[in-house]
């Protein structure tokens, strides 16, 4: 499909789902690669009043180990987004759920937010020092609120408690034929260490720099829904404290923020008490879960992934390091 | 003294030179970040060229002890994977951990030697 014909469907779809004419402008491809397309661009209405917007498309590759560890479709991310917002959580503002007579594929549109997303850029930058400030409580109240969405809006997600996580986990290594003693003895001792007193809540699944936008006032906005599952709400907070997405920063906090800080704003906006040793369980395992990734990433196949996604397998010791620091910390 | 010189190791500290010094200040964007993983995968391979051999000797001896008899490195740390799973050793067990945790700093030190320091 040219560029013509795109913009032709997507003014018939954003007519379809609006009930009135646009004109499209300024396509542009925001990211390459095999696994998700991003186009942005401009919509015009019969006043020339201009909406800037995104669309995301669906992965086409069936993802083998789909049905062990959760992911949604796009559809689903975009139902889960509308429920988010809803619950005070900032999540891109959802235009329009692709359907099948769009004829563009899976996927949805929602209004395009400006800002920084790079983890590196958002924990250095001297322009974010001030939003840096404000981040950790920010995280806190942003995950109270996705942790308050009522579980009947997002029937779809994949339940999971802490227990069963871990034996996915157990299972998506089985898949693979992984066979590394550090890996095993970080699975047992996750098996044996499960957290009780568990809540049971929507996660996000990859709440994390890298995964927001950021603004010189702050987070503007919470991407990357496609890894929700319903689980132990720690397990959100503890994701975010994990060494790999602080990008080199201070602070554990995603490279900019203290624990304190997090946790404080979390009890505030939930009404629910923080254990720091129950953070601590899902950041420990956290790392094992970006271990097993990064194999996963770096087994995909040179042809498939390239260069950068195949060195990612070297990285696996990086987040197994960080575990025995906090388990024998 | 290796067949053929210069040495492996050698070589790729010359394609790491070229890459850094001459073509990463003309370049720009994607080919700018590809040419830099690039680099950094080759200095992976001079590593693990000039320190796994040695490592390799030493974490079979540490198995060997773990595991009860010989074998080559590889089959020995897929038996401990094994004995660890099958719960059939303590997760407490000091050698057993003091094992791993070198296993990974020697990891390490050829895949991204500056990540214990951070």
């Amino acid at each position: 499909m040219n560029d013509d014909d795109f913009s032709a469907r997507l003014e018939a779809a954003l007519a379809r789902h609006s009930g009135k004419p646009w004109k499209v402008h300024d396509l542009q491809r925001l990211t390459g690669g095999a696994n998700r397309t991003t186009i942005s661009f401009d919509a015009a209405d019969a006043s020339e009043q201009r909406r800037r917007l995104i669309i995301q498309f669906g992965t086409a590759i069936e993802d083998p180990v789909a049905g062990i560890v959760p992911e949604i479709t796009t559809a689903q991310q975009a139902r889960l987004m509308i429920a988010a917002e809803r619950a005070g959580a900032p999540a891109p503002r959802v235009v329009a759920i692709l359907e099948p007579e769009d004829a563009l594929g899976e996927g949805y549109i929602t209004e395009r937010v400006a800002g920084e997303t790079l983890g590196s850029r958002i924990v250095r930058d001297e322009r974010f020092a001030a939003a840096r400030r404000v981040m950790a409580r920010q995280c806190g109240e942003i995950l109270a609120a996705i942790h308050r969405i009522d579980l009947a809006e997002a029937p779809f997600l994949m339940r999971q408690d802490a227990a069963e996580h871990v034996a996915a986990h157990r299972r998506l290594v089985d898949y693979y034929g992984f066979r590394l003693p550090a890996l095993e003895l970080a699975l047992r001792w996750a098996a044996e260490n499960v957290p009780r007193n568990q809540r049971h809540t929507v996660l996000h699944g990859d709440f994390r720099s890298g995964n927001m936008i950021v603004g010189e006032e702050g987070i503007r906005c919470i991407l990357d829904w496609e890894l929700a599952q319903s689980g132990d709400p720690m397990q959100d907070l503890g994701w975010l404290c994990i060494k790999t997405w602080r990008f080199g920063g201070a602070g554990p906090v995603g490279g900019f923020g203290s624990r304190e800080d997090l946790f404080a704003a979390y009890e505030g906006a939930s009404g629910h008490p923080v254990d720091p040793r129950h953070v601590r369980f899902w950041e420990a395992f956290g790392n094992v879960k970006w271990a097993i990734d990064c194999l996963r990433l770096g087994m995909r196949g040179i042809e498939e992934i390239g260069i950068e996604r195949s060195a990612i397998g070297r990285r696996i010791e990086e987040p197994l390091w960080d575990f025995f620091n906090l388990i024998e910390g | 003294m290796p067949q053929s010189m210069p040495s492996a190791p050698l070589l790729l500290t010359a394609a790491v030179k070229y890459l850094e010094e001459e073509l990463l200040p003309i370049l720009t964007g994607y080919h700018r970040f590809q040419t830099r993983v690039t680099a950094n995968v080759l200095n992976i391979v001079r590593r693990e060229i000039e320190l796994r051999d040695a490592q390799s000797t030493a974490e079979r001896a540490r198995l060997r002890a773990l595991v009860g008899h010989d074998g080559d490195t590889e089959t020995l740390s897929g038996e401990l994977s094994q004995l660890i799973r099958r719960d059939a050793i303590d997760l407490n067990n000091e050698n057993l951990r003091a094992h791993l945790r070198q296993s990974l700093a020697d990891a390490l030190a050829i895949n991204n030697p500056k990540w214990p320091k951070q």
